[in-house]
């Protein structure tokens, strides 16, 4: 804690606060001084802000619980098991990250709607449905199908850092393969966990498509849909300063949830870097067990919902039977010829990569000096990025656009991939910041004493030790960018689109079956993009 | 002290921008149009509208065969979407399109309240239907978009003819329709409802007791009603004639005891550069020309000398409720309320 003079850190330090600061702290205080520009308490509490807050907290909080729950079972079993089939088993549950919830969550109401074959078949034979995805239960359900590949890339990067030399140890002193887990593996895994409940958590607080759809027809009400509410139904004044304070509002549990993780994660463990590569876990007799049970519970979560999209693409319309004679390519043709989808395609493509790039260039250098250099700021600058996760696309568009004509990038895509910067950065600090954090400074150390300056020492350990979790984080970005809908929509040039916005027009149209198509193509082709990137970091 | 904060920020800005290259990837200048002095014709244009993207860009084709140099840029968003972008385009600076073609009147009476609107009196207005036209002059609505009841063809036999018939306890359970607190046109459609004489509210307690869905918008109800998760809905009539016409198991009933509808007007910003240009897109709207288009696109249309949509009834056989704007406008945030607290 000695006071240092300024050298490459602290210009680095100072650097990445001017960038950070332009991307998330200037659209932030747009947002927050909308919100203060007027006192809109009052209506808020009329408008049950309350029910609303707790409706959040408690669908984040608990959908963040099993997704990481879920991520970390997956981690274990996909990448450090012997479990059949796990290469391909992997793309299928990573589906839920490449489907738009908004598409996501009328799929599986075709599956538990009230009205669905199933509840109804179920209501025949045992007097009430089987389950009703209405409701705050299935809000927490979705939100946790499609957070869970987030939570399981995070843990699994962290997981993969774990030396296999302790568990072996274990393993000689005569513990089984489950109790070595749970008492070397899981503590040792504690920060991941902590990372990915904290992003998984904040981020659900803030996603609107999931509680509008399968939330608000049981009156399950969140902040992020009463953002909506009030800036659809014209019923008040002002309804961006009521949507600033709702932002606000979102902003203030972020902090608290930082703070809360800050503290838990002080009190970490240190490991030495992976010496030799982890031999997976022979499942044994289990194996086969095991296997089944996950293939027919993955399959379930994933491959329904994407069966359900793929009836809707080969029929004309919602309601025609599924039979030979009704099948056609007609809506898959629609979806993949409207002039909107090429346009759509290059645009998300090219920005989705962009911001792929620039957050893991920038979360990388981010998290490195959040956790490596003693600066109190610095420690800040991480929390200061992860902030905007906590906030609706909605409000994060209004922001951006609100400062878009005064550093004219009005209708440019650089306004989008500004905003996607900001949204999408804590992807890649959160997934570096749990590797780090289990890192001893040892090396760093070692390369000081050698004579390298603090930047160098920086730089060579440990950006290069973090570097796979960083483009971890980086194809998460890409893959949540290039269906991005909420920051699209609002920010877009007359005439452009991206791919999310292409298949919510077609919804909007009323062709819900082409919206299915393009839904379904985007999905396979990111899962086949991901399975040869997979292939080749194997190879 | 804000003010400087703001400045300081504002630098802070500009250097990050630099750093990252966060620079414009395409400058398209479509916002600040030449002001021709002369009649000259060519122009560029932008238009805000809710209209779906195929349908829009089928007028604008239309358009351009009348009027060749005027290029009509479109934003298209959800209505929701659109007051977002128009709101924050007020904070930040100044609205930056030319013209709104969206929503419902209570929409456009509030930018007039605000005097964002052009007052304009469209070529021909004299043919159109008196009830969508602004007395002061400064929208005039574009299509007529009646709230009907639909139902799967499949699974109803015999379909409620009313919205009295809603409440008949045999539809208990089997009825979604979208939620005032999203959709402008519900919130409007509740108010109408709440004030009007034979339903109010004893027919929304009625109606709540049959506990419907109350889906987010009018896209959801038509899809879940096509598809048979709740075999009736209550929805805008052109998305069920559209699913119709596509193969779904779906039909539509213009309830007799009263059809409320919203008329998608059209307005001109008031700050806009390009007031003739916009005026002619304005004009082609509601000609008989634009109107033809509007009726091929399955929506009713504003003048009685195009028809209506195949399958629809004419005009005159539908029982339109046009209800005072200001009783409207004032028991709508009630209605809203009641309809929240009863459907809850």
């Amino acid at each position: 804690m000695t006071p240092v003079k300024p050298d490459g850190v602290t210009w680095l330090g100072l650097t990445l606060w001017l960038v950070v600061g332009a991307v998330v702290l200037v659209p932030l205080a747009a947002v927050v001084f909308l919100g203060l520009s007027d006192n809109h308490v009052q209506v808020l509490l009329d408008g049950g802000v309350l029910e609303a807050g707790r409706n959040s907290l408690v669908s984040a909080g608990v959908s963040a619980v099993l997704a990481v729950a879920v991520g970390t079972i997956l981690a274990i079993l996909l990448d450090h098991t012997d479990l059949p089939g796990r290469f391909v088993l992997r793309l299928f549950l990573l589906s839920p990250l490449l489907v738009p919830p908004f598409v996501g969550a009328i799929a599986w109401l075709g599956i538990f709607g009230p009205s669905s074959a199933l509840n109804l078949a179920w209501a025949s034979a045992f007097g009430g449905p089987l389950w009703n995805l209405y409701g705050g239960d299935g809000v927490i359900f979705l939100l946790t199908v499609h957070s869970y590949p987030i939570a399981y890339l995070i843990v699994g990067a962290a997981l993969r850092r774990i030396p296999s030399d302790l568990e072996q140890a274990a393993r000689i002193g005569g513990a089984s393969t489950w109790r070595a887990m749970r008492d070397v593996t899981l503590p040792l895994l504690r920060p991941a966990l902590l990372s990915a409940f904290t992003l998984t958590a904040v981020s659900n607080l803030a996603d609107f498509g999931i509680p509008s759809i399968v939330g608000l027809p049981e009156r399950f009400v969140t902040l992020s849909t009463l953002v909506y509410r009030y800036i659809q139904s014209g019923t008040v004044d002002k309804p961006l300063e009521v949507v600033g304070t709702i932002g606000i509002l979102l902003l203030i549990i972020a902090i608290v949830a930082l703070v809360i993780n800050a503290r838990l994660a002080r009190r970490g463990n240190e490991l030495d870097d992976a010496a030799a590569p982890r031999t997976p876990f022979a499942l044994g007799q289990a194996r086969w067990g095991v296997g089944i049970t996950a293939w027919v519970l993955g399959l379930a979560v994933t491959l329904l919902p994407l069966l359900a999209l793929a009836s809707q693409s080969l029929l004309p319309a919602p309601g025609v039977p599924f039979t030979w004679e009704n099948l056609t390519l007609s809506s898959i043709k629609r979806a993949l010829t409207a002039p909107s989808t090429l346009i759509g395609a290059v645009n998300s493509v090219g920005l989705a990569v962009a911001a792929g790039l620039i957050c893991t260039i920038l979360g990388l250098a981010v998290a490195t000096v959040a956790t490596r250099t003693n600066a109190r700021g610095n420690r800040a600058l991480g929390a200061l990025a992860m902030l905007p996760q906590a906030i609706p696309g909605l409000v994060i568009a209004v922001g951006w656009l609100i400062l878009a004509p005064q550093i004219g990038l009005f209708n440019t895509r650089g306004l989008i991939l500004c905003a996607y910067v900001m949204s999408f950065l804590a992807l890649v600090v959160q997934a570096v910041d749990a590797p780090l954090r289990s890192t001893p400074t040892a090396f760093e150390e070692a390369a000081r004493v050698s004579g390298a300056s603090r930047l160098r020492s920086l730089f060579d350990i440990s950006w290069r030790m973090s570097f796979p979790a960083a483009v971890t984080g980086g194809v998460l970005v890409m893959l949540t960018a290039v269906r991005e809908l909420t920051i699209s929509v609002l920010l877009l040039a007359p005439g452009n689109h991206t791919l999310g916005v292409s298949i919510f027009n077609l919804q909007q149209a009323g062709a819900y079956n082409a919206a299915s198509a393009l839904a379904l193509v985007v999905t396979i082709v990111g899962l086949a993009g991901l399975g040869l990137l997979g292939r080749r970091s194997r190879g | 002290m804000r003010q400087r904060t703001l400045v300081g920020l504002a630098i802070v800005t500009a250097a990050g921008f630099a750093l990252v290259g966060c620079s414009p990837a395409a400058d398209t200048t479509t916002s600040a149009p030449e002001a021709s002095s002369m009649a000259a014709e060519a122009a560029t244009i932008t238009l805000y509208t809710s209209e779906p993207q195929e349908k829009i860009d089928q007028i604008i084709a239309a358009f351009n065969e009348e009027q060749p140099n005027i290029t009509v840029e479109v934003f298209r968003a959800g209505t929701g979407d659109l007051t977002a972008r128009i709101e924050a385009e007020r904070t930040g600076a100044e609205i930056q399109a030319d013209i709104l073609l969206a929503a419902d009147s209570a929409t456009f009476e509030q930018y007039k309240a605000d005097e964002l609107l052009l007052n304009y009196t469209p070529t021909d207005i004299e043919s159109v239907n008196p009830d969508v036209i602004d007395s002061d002059g400064f929208y005039v609505g574009t299509r007529i978009i009646p709230t009907v009841i639909a139902y799967n063809t499949t699974a109803v036999d015999a379909p409620p003819t009313s919205w009295q018939d809603l409440t008949d306890s045999e539809y208990s359970g089997k009825i979604t329709m979208p939620n005032p607190d999203v959709s402008g046109a519900a919130a409007y459609n509740a108010a109408v409802w709440y004030t009007d004489d034979a339903l109010g509210e004893s027919w929304l307690t009625d109606l709540a007791a049959n506990t419907p869905v109350i889906a987010e918008s009018n896209g959801p109800v038509a899809q879940a009603v096509a598809a048979g998760t709740q075999p009736i809905g209550v929805v805008v009539d052109y998305l069920v004639r559209d699913l119709r016409d596509a193969g779904s198991p779906i039909d539509l009933i213009y309830p007799s005891d009263g059809v409320p509808y919203v008329s998608q007007p059209v307005g001109i910003f008031a700050n806009t550069d390009e007031a003739e240009a916009s005026g002619l897109f304005v004009d082609f709207l509601i000609s008989e020309a634009g109107q033809t288009i509007a009726v091929e696109q399955s929506y009713l249309p504003i003048r009685n000398d195009v028809g209506t949509p195949e399958g629809a009834p004419a005009m005159d056989d539908i029982n339109i409720v046009t209800p005072d704007l200001d009783t409207i406008a004032q028991n709508k945030a009630t209605a809203v309320a009641l309809f929240s607290s009863l459907f809850g």
